[in-house]
């Protein structure tokens, strides 16, 4: 029995095509996140029209005649911001495992701005429709500047599951340095990070579930509130 | 994201995986040739032989080796059996002492020397042109000598290993073990004969051509893995390791955690040890293909350890950090549980672990195809086998902290 000194050869070129097909599934995964977000961000677009059609139409024809229909439609944004947010967040930590992918930055950004929009837009709205939906403001930084912040994001996450209708959440990224969110920034006195703003009232540094849900209790009756 | 990781999941990923598919190329193309070995033919000259049979308190299976001795089909006139009593304590040597005669001799030491000295001191007697070594609680089949002698016909053959397996797997570890040795100590190692790259003769059952012995001296009596360490020295000598896999031997494994700590500790210091003690051969390599398997090989071992040490971290650090964050919810562990896969968030070192996991079904399976065992083929031994390759890993490492702090593995 002889081994072919050949036989090294055919392995390294079997082991280079192995790692080049993980590498071309992965690129290929890559784009399709990369796809699936852009459609979330259109979809996001295309309801942020739709908001601004019917508070155009509020404004101009008054009362509440499109009030419903605007609920409905900033009920169902909030909770698909919330979940984009940490979509693209999965997304993010999937690809970034061995590169940096400028692609997130920039969605994230996008999203941002998105949020800041449909968080004015709602605040001008919500006394006009007399909507009853508490809105917390979540800003946050990365986790190098705050090791505080995911665990933060953690608790509204399981707190946005639990009461999703009862509240309208929004996440800002600080790090990403749009003129936008640190002029909200700046409005709320955001010292620290993690920090959340309710109803207007800023409360900086991890709270806690129960802590968050005696804060929102204050302002108005929730469902977890005892 | 950690560079550092990333490199090292890279590097692991790349060295184990050239590593498989070279094993698995030779195993490919040698598939039909791997029990073939070479015969007497009908006028060749038998050459007379020695069995060394070091023993120390090995009265539960002593009787059960001799008998397989005195069965095996060979001249009597042309091999004889020097049992070495290692100071046992137990009737060892009154055991012995029944079977002894013409070709059966008994060497009764009242005090312990260690397993190297017993079987140098029943190498220095032994009148034999070969020396075969083996321990006192494996048994051999009746054509051992016929399947493994004819290979010294090359006179470039210094040693010749078999096939060992596992006698009695009785309990689950056991039957794991059986499955470990019939890749490990019999196809791997038979794969390794033919890039020249044997690594170690088994205790259980190695023949040496007495004049390599002589030339470069007995077994170490300092290594506590004599049998690891004999091969390097067999390679500088440029001879070398045949294996034969239509014949093997059966010995006993350990059968609890413990007793498997221990043996691994002894032979994961040793062959750490014995690597230090012939360092030059990663420097001025004149061993062929030895010279690049040795260094290789620990490197795969070394990456795969940091590998290992880096996710368990990875694993643990997470577990706590999600423990902090649920501490946070009152521990309400249902409601940030998603059960929604979603294939898009699965990052490319789910990719690089799963074609490790499937390259080693692959080769596992394949090989267990090729050998011809009686082994049962049930997923739970092929768990078993995994969860043991990373209990290996611990063994590792307790063996590295060991060999650093300079402590004194025993037998």
């Amino acid at each position: 029995m002889v081994i072919k000194k050949n036989i090294f050869v055919y392995a390294a070129v079997i082991t280079v095509l192995l790692l080049a097909s993980i590498y071309s599934l992965n690129f290929y995964l890559n784009s399709q996140r990369e796809n699936a977000v852009v459609g979330r961000m259109e979809e996001i677009l295309d309801e942020y029209q739709e908001i601004q059609a019917l508070s155009l139409m509020n404004d101009v024809f008054g009362g509440n005649i499109t009030c419903l229909s605007l609920e409905n439609t900033l009920s169902y944004m909030d909770k698909t911001l919330w979940d984009t947010g940490v979509k693209i967040d999965r997304y993010r930590e999937a690809t970034e495992q061995f590169s940096i992918d400028p692609f997130y930055q920039e969605q994230k950004r996008k999203f941002n701005r998105n949020e800041v929009v449909y968080f004015s837009m709602l605040k001008s709205m919500k006394e006009q429709c007399n909507f009853n939906q508490t809105v917390i403001l979540y800003f946050y930084k990365k986790k190098e500047d705050c090791p505080d912040c995911d665990a933060q994001a953690f608790v509204l996450t399981d707190l946005n599951k639990e009461i999703d209708p009862e509240i309208a959440l929004f996440s800002f990224d600080s790090n990403l340095d749009l003129a936008s969110v640190r002029t909200l920034g700046l409005f709320y006195n955001i010292t620290d990070f993690p920090c959340i703003v309710v109803e207007e009232d800023t409360y900086c540094g991890l709270k806690n579930k129960n802590q968050v849900a005696d804060i929102l209790c204050r302002y108005r009756e929730h469902s977890i509130c005892q | 994201m950690n560079i550092y990781y990333a490199i090292l999941v890279h590097v692991v990923w790349f060295l184990s995986t050239y590593f498989v598919v070279v094993f698995m190329l030779a195993l490919f193309y040698n598939r039909k040739k791997l029990y073939d070995s070479p015969e007497f033919r009908k006028n060749d000259k038998l050459p007379k032989i020695s069995i060394i049979v070091p023993a120390y308190n090995e009265e539960e299976s002593i009787a059960d080796c001799i008998k397989s001795l005195k069965l095996i089909d060979y001249p009597k006139s042309l091999f004889e059996v020097i049992i070495v009593n290692d100071g046992s304590i137990d009737r060892t040597a009154d055991i012995v002492r029944e079977h002894t005669g013409k070709n059966i001799i008994l060497v009764d030491n009242s005090k312990n020397k260690g397993k190297a000295k017993s079987l140098n001191q029943g190498i220095s007697l032994a009148k034999g042109s070969y020396i075969a070594c083996m321990d006192a609680d494996t048994i051999v089949p009746s054509d051992i000598l016929r399947k493994t002698l004819p290979y010294f016909k090359d006179e470039k053959v210094g040693s010749v290993t078999v096939s060992v397996e596992v006698r009695s797997a009785k309990n689950f570890l056991q039957r794991i073990i059986r499955l470990e040795y019939i890749l490990g100590l019999s196809l791997f190692l038979k794969i390794f004969s033919l890039f020249n790259c044997v690594h170690v003769t088994p205790g259980p059952f190695s023949v040496y051509r007495k004049r390599l012995l002589d030339k470069i001296g007995y077994f170490d009596p300092e290594n506590i893995t004599e049998d690891l360490e004999i091969a390097y020295r067999i390679h500088k000598s440029g001879y070398k390791i045949a294996n034969c896999m239509s014949t093997a031997v059966h010995t006993v494994t350990p059968h609890d955690m413990k007793g498997l700590y221990r043996q691994r500790r002894r032979w994961y210091s040793g062959a750490l040890l014995t690597l230090w003690q012939h360092k030059d051969i990663l420097a001025k390599n004149k061993t062929g293909l030895f010279g690049y398997f040795i260094p290789f090989n620990y490197a795969l071992i070394a990456s795969g350890l940091g590998l290992f040490v880096f996710s368990t971290y990875l694993l643990f650090s997470n577990i706590f950090r999600n423990l902090s964050y649920y501490s946070l919810t009152n521990y309400n562990f249902f409601s940030n549980m998603t059960f929604d896969f979603d294939l898009l968030a699965v990052s490319m070192f789910l990719f690089f672990g799963l074609s490790g996991i499937l390259g080693m079904i692959l080769l596992v399976t394949y090989s267990l195809g090729i050998a011809r065992s009686s082994l049962e083929r049930k997923p739970s031994l092929y768990f078993g086998y995994f969860i043991l390759f990373f209990m290996y890993q611990a063994f590792w490492l307790a063996s590295f902290f060991i060999v650093l702090m300079r402590r004194k593995v025993r037998w």
